[in-house]
Parts: C-alpha cells; sequence; structure tokens
C-alpha cells in the first residue's frame, strides 16, 4: 500500500514536471504578462486573454474551463460588454448559456458544461437581448475565445468578439 | 574460414548505403482528382476543418484557406474571416495544393484506382476516426461529407453532397455563394 502510494506521488510529480516543461505554453503564458495591477486573480482578471492556456485543468494549475472568453461592445474599444449571454450548442446538441460579468468576461467549468467539439452555434446577446449576434464559423476545438478573436484584427483573426458596430449595426 | 570476409564486405556495403543521402532532387508527379471540382471540396474543409483553432492556422502541416477561418489574400490586406464572405480562387488553389501535396504517392494510387481505398490516406484515415486526429471524427463513411470528399477522389465529385453537408448558411449567406472561387 505504502509502495503504490509512492509510485503515485511520483507518477503525479512527473506528470506535474512534463506540464512545467512545455516551452511552447510556457512561452504562450510569458507573452501575455502580468497581472493589472489592483486586479486580484479571479474571474475579473485578464479579459481578452486566451483563458484555457492556464485554465486548462493540468496539476498545479487554476480551475479547469472547458469553454471562457471576453465579450466587448465594439470592435474598436476596450468596453467590455457587462451582463451578455452567450449560448452555445455542441455537435451533439447539448447547449449551455453563460453570462458576462462587469469584466466582460464568461467561463464554463467542466462540471457545467463539458462540450463535444465542434460547437456549432454561438449566439452573444446584450443585456435584455436588445442586441443578438451570431458566431459565423464553428468552434473546432479550442475553448477559449481569444485563441482565434485576438487584436488587431487580420487574415487570421476577426479581432475580439463584440456585440455592436460603432454605428449600431450588428457584426456581420 | 572465407564466409567470414565476405559478412564483413556485405555489412560494410550495407552500412554505406545505409548513409547514402537521400536524392534531394527527386520529385513526385501525382496523379491528382480534378481541380475544377475542387471548389466544393474546399468549401466542406473550410467549415469542417479550416476553422481558425484547428487547420486555419499556418502552424498546421495541412493548411486550410477559406471564407470561415485563415484568408489567403496578398493583395487584399483588408480581409478578414468572412470578409470577403466566400472563399477566392486564390484561397481554393492553395487548399488543393495542401492537400495534393500531403501524400502525393497515396493519392496518386488512390486515383488511379478511381477512388477505392480512400481510407488509405491520412486525410481520410483521421477525418473518419481510423487514425489518431486531435479534432475527433468529422465524417462517417456514406454522409454528405464523405460521399462529397470521396466521390472528388474517384474523379467525379458529388456536389449535392457537398453542398449539403454545409450549414445553410456560411458567413452570413446561402452556402453555395460561398462555392466562389474557381466553381465552374
Amino acid at each position: 500500500m505504502r509502495r503504490s502510494c509512492a509510485v503515485m506521488v511520483a507518477l503525479a510529480a512527473l506528470t506535474a514536471l512534463s506540464a512545467g516543461c512545455d516551452p511552447v505554453k510556457s512561452d504562450a503564458i510569458n507573452a501575455l504578462g502580468g497581472e493589472t495591477p489592483g486586479v486580484r486573480n479571479g474571474p475579473l482578471h485578464r479579459p481578452g486573454q486566451p483563458c484555457t492556456l492556464c485554465h486548462d485543468g493540468e496539476i498545479g494549475d487554476p480551475p479547469a474551463f472547458s469553454v471562457a472568453g471576453t465579450i466587448y461592445e465594439t470592435p474598436a474599444d476596450a468596453s467590455v460588454a457587462a451582463g451578455a449571454t452567450v449560448s452555445m450548442l455542441d455537435s451533439v446538441d447539448a447547449g449551455y448559456e453563460a453570462g458576462t460579468n462587469s469584466a466582460g468576461n464568461f467561463y464554463v467549468t467542466p462540471g457545467q458544461w463539458s462540450p463535444r467539439f465542434p460547437i456549432v452555434r454561438v449566439v452573444v446577446s446584450s443585456v435584455g437581448g436588445g442586441t443578438v449576434v451570431t458566431m459565423q464559423s464553428d468552434v473546432g476545438r479550442n475553448g477559449s475565445c481569444a485563441t482565434c478573436h485576438f487584436d488587431p484584427a487580420g487574415l487570421d483573426s476577426p479581432g475580439h468578439v463584440y456585440l455592436a458596430l460603432p454605428d449600431g449595426g450588428t457584426p456581420p | 574460414m572465407t564466409a567470414r570476409p565476405i559478412i564483413a564486405f556485405a555489412a560494410m556495403l550495407a552500412s554505406v548505403a545505409g548513409c547514402t543521402s537521400p536524392n534531394t532532387g527527386a520529385t513526385v508527379t501525382p496523379e491528382a482528382p480534378p481541380q475544377d471540382e475542387f471548389p466544393y471540396v474546399a468549401q466542406l474543409m473550410v467549415h469542417r476543418c479550416g476553422t481558425l483553432d484547428c487547420h486555419g492556422s499556418v502552424y498546421r502541416n495541412l493548411r486550410v484557406y477559406g471564407d470561415e477561418g485563415l484568408r489567403y489574400s496578398p493583395n487584399d490586406p483588408n480581409a478578414r474571416p468572412c470578409i470577403p464572405a466566400s472563399t477566392t480562387g486564390d484561397e481554393v488553389a492553395q487548399d488543393y495544393d495542401s492537400v495534393v501535396g500531403l501524400e502525393p504517392e497515396s493519392l496518386s494510387t488512390v486515383v488511379a484506382n478511381h477512388g477505392a481505398d480512400p481510407e488509405s490516406l491520412t486525410l481520410i484515415a483521421k477525418s473518419t476516426g481510423l487514425a489518431a486526429h486531435q479534432g475527433g471524427t468529422l465524417f462517417h463513411p456514406g454522409d454528405d461529407a464523405y460521399v462529397c470528399m470521396t466521390s472528388w477522389l474517384a474523379g467525379s465529385t458529388n456536389t449535392t453532397a457537398c453542398l449539403d453537408a454545409l450549414p445553410l448558411k456560411v458567413c452570413g449567406l446561402p452556402a453555395a455563394t460561398s462555392v466562389d472561387g474557381g466553381a465552374p
């Protein structure tokens, strides 16, 4: 019993060590920079960043998220959309709805919903449902919005997720 | 007694042969499936494979460009996912090269055999779940997507199946509109 326990501890340590040795992941996390002064670790931190890079469930990391991201008001500025609703539907018709907090962040834990990728429908609506935006493509396999939706918009990114164009229209 | 020197000589020859560099000038001209029908296959791949978090990434060996994901637009820096809202001819050409260049010898064999044994291609083996694929199983034998891909490999693309495998709208427009670049 004592021996099998020791083996398990050794295996766990090895797993943690190997996770910490992933240079690609380490570089990506380092590239995110430090915390914003005055904002502590928690639901309001790091809006707009690829959440599941750290929140991936590996040993020693923060709690795992299956899907998480940040919703903004418009494409041009950094005003976040608090109180928005993000409705998602996966490839086996299982859905989940999450709300954004005052930082514009939303997050879903695997215990709440573990989507079977691809997520085939994502609809974001503003407080009261006045503005409704439907994502134009599937989410292939990555639960972080910001993995694809990063700034600046370009050939490989539509830019951050936003609810309305500056003129009040909705995104394409 | 005389066998030892012969064995030693043979071993030496084998080791020299093992050190021979590959012929860097060797090329393969694949017998490829038709390019004129590929826009339908390309659009299917753009939707099913080419999201920005999967093969719509320059870091993938099989790189897929298209309207729903990564754009290939040397002359239009303002291009974005879904802008313009159709896959362009340049993107279809890039996708064709991606697919045909993946396993040219195996592809040639499948095409020469009129599409027989498509699962021998990694492209089909991965997408049908026969080979490990981080994106999971995307097509099932007999479904529209599978028929689209394999009919193209057989030389006669079932364009109806290709369109039926897409959602009704792509980038806000009817799916058929997205099959734009180079469509016959």
